[in-house]
């Protein structure tokens, strides 16, 4: 029997891109990918590979501890050399939880997934994407997967299999789940993105941000000032190594200083201009194009030399 | 109460030097108290003030790093517990046993309160892997803590949900930045806490390694993504028209 890399994610948009690095994973350890479902099989078509099904815990919302429990308890017994889940928060702790379980290590959000048949390597940024840190880890091991970092695979018929885990009980209670306002969403999947920092006088001054980001039929976005210490945007705008990993075709910076914790957050987009009043500020070194002017002079004109040419 | 913060020593990634042949010169590297771990000790001293009780705060690290353990000191922790341990070569497992041993010899914690990531390697695996060692339920990403004798209510802050959890004390979390307002100790504070008990244990004393090698890191390698650095000059109307001139060349303006 050849071995298994298995792929969980609480997303199953998630879950299919991790199901394409693990393919990557299983092909040099020529292995099969299983398609981990807890609980209850859910109804979408899944990516590569043959399906497992772990029974046991009840109902369709299986929380971080349940979800770490039961790959555990299915670990132990059917050995599988790998096991990849998406890099959100949720599934940091499922794969944390996960590793310290079985006392293997767990790599952390990583990319350029490949095995070389005792182990994988991957992927990492470090000191807030100043450094790529390659990583490697022995057999049987856990891996989070950079989410955006791989396409999603398509759906492939593959053997099922069902493993009974037993009842999972859960030490703590989720009692409300409130959605958060679309802005994360918006800026993950936008193509133009105008960023406010800093350099924003007030908080009415942003209008004009989003005017601009309208006119260019974009996401408003913000660094880490603007939502957690001013509070001017909700922190779901927030782009940053704690915030929201964003890549459009184009994004503006404006009067953002380009601290390297924002940077990590936006340093995959295709195009970035900036505007800054400082010519030294640290974001011109992120930048593909740079103005040193005053924003209230230089979005107005942009908003001027948009209409003009539509 | 008795309260438990880790803390780490982190990387200044600002200062970090990238030597000739694009490896960060690690050696040397100039250290802070990781970013996010001043929300950390905040929430520590924060539920302090409101249950009474202790907060002591925990940190793995070698001798360089007693400067960050000192920080969390003068913002008001009571004592620190600094397991000594080369952190170079360690991955977030190995880190997280040292913490729970420490933690275990320390008696019994009602609350540990970790960050949701260390700011310089930021994998967010050492505190979830504490909770689990421990064997205490844990809740990451808390963006609000609420403790009404043993019972505690938590907003976890999602990426696009903010979920409120339940769980009874002792318990284990991470929190996010949004929580609360470092903050900066005063001058006496700053003097008053070289005069704080700190307790050094060894880590492979306290939690033998063993056999197990874990994550390992094969090379680093800076890789800064090629920017054009054009500087675009002129009145704001002329900057304007020769940025959406370049942008539409680029083919980036829609």
């Amino acid at each position: 029997m050849s071995g298994q890399v298995w792929v969980y994610s609480e997303s199953e948009p998630v879950a299919n891109e991790v199901a394409t690095a693990a393919a990557a994973v299983a092909q040099g350890a020529s292995a099969e990918v299983r398609m981990v479902d807890i609980g209850s099989v859910r109804p979408a078509t899944r990516g590569s590979g043959g399906r497992l099904l772990l029974k046991g815990p009840a109902g369709h919302e299986v929380s971080p501890a349940v979800a770490a429990e039961a790959l555990a308890r299915a670990a132990k017994d059917l050995a599988p050399l790998a096991v990849l889940l998406g890099a959100t928060r949720d599934g940091r702790e499922v794969a944390s939880r996960l590793a310290a379980k079985l006392g293997i290590g767990c790599m952390a959000e990583v990319a350029g997934l490949a095995s070389d048949g005792q182990g994988m390597t991957g992927e990492r940024n470090v000191f807030a994407g100043k450094v790529v840190a390659k990583v490697r880890c022995q057999f049987p091991a856990v891996a989070t997967v950079k989410v955006g970092a791989y396409p999603k695979a398509a759906a492939q018929p593959g053997e099922s299999q069902e493993k009974d885990v037993g009842p999972v009980s859960d030490q703590t209670k989720t009692v409300g789940r409130e959605k958060k306002p679309a802005g994360a969403v918006d800026l993950r999947s936008a193509k133009v993105i105008v960023s406010a920092g800093r350099g924003v006088k007030k908080k009415e001054d942003l209008a004009i941000l989003a005017e601009l980001a309208t006119a260019m039929r974009g996401a408003l976005g913000c660094s880490r000032p603007l939502s957690a210490d001013l509070g001017w945007l909700p922190e779901e705008h927030h782009i940053g190594l704690t915030g929201v990993t964003v890549k459009p075709d184009l994004y503006l910076a404006v009067g953002i200083s380009g601290q390297l914790q924002h940077v990590a957050g936006m340093k995959d987009s295709k195009v970035v201009a900036s505007i800054n009043t400082d010519k030294d500020a640290p974001i011109f070194q992120a930048s593909d194009y740079g103005i040193v002017g005053d924003l209230y002079q230089v979005i107005p004109a942009l908003e001027r030399a948009l209409a003009a040419r539509r | 109460m008795k309260i438990a913060v880790c803390v780490k020593h982190a990387v200044d990634e600002a200062e970090l030097k990238i030597g000739p042949g694009g490896s960060p010169l690690l050696a040397g590297a100039a250290g802070k108290m990781s970013t996010f771990d001043k929300n950390a000790v905040e929430e520590g001293l924060r539920l302090k003030a409101a249950h009474q009780g202790e907060v002591v705060v925990f940190m793995v690290g070698g001798t360089e790093s007693k400067k960050t353990l000192k920080e969390a000191l003068a913002m008001g922790a009571d004592r620190g517990v600094l397991v000594t341990a080369d952190t170079v070569a360690i991955d977030a497992l190995r880190t997280a046993t040292m913490l729970a041993a420490a933690m275990k010899r320390s008696g019994r914690f009602d609350v540990v309160i970790c960050s949701e990531g260390a700011s310089d390697t930021y994998t967010g695996q050492v505190p979830p892997m504490v909770g689990e060692l421990l064997g205490i339920p844990y809740v990451g990403y808390a963006r609000k803590i609420e403790i009404d004798g043993k019972a505690a209510k938590i907003e976890r802050s999602l990426e696009d949900s903010v979920e409120s959890v339940e769980a009874a004390v002792p318990f284990a979390t991470s929190v996010v930045s949004e929580i609360n307002d470092p903050r900066y100790p005063t001058l006496i504070q700053i003097m008053q806490a070289s005069k704080k008990p700190v307790e050094e244990l060894n880590g492979e004393e306290i939690a033998p390694a063993g056999s197990r090698r874990g994550v390992e890191v094969l090379s680093m390698s800076s890789q800064p993504t090629a920017r054009k650095h054009v500087m675009i000059d002129g009145s704001p109307d002329e900057a304007a028209a020769k940025l959406l001139d370049a942008l539409s060349k680029e083919g980036v303006l829609k």
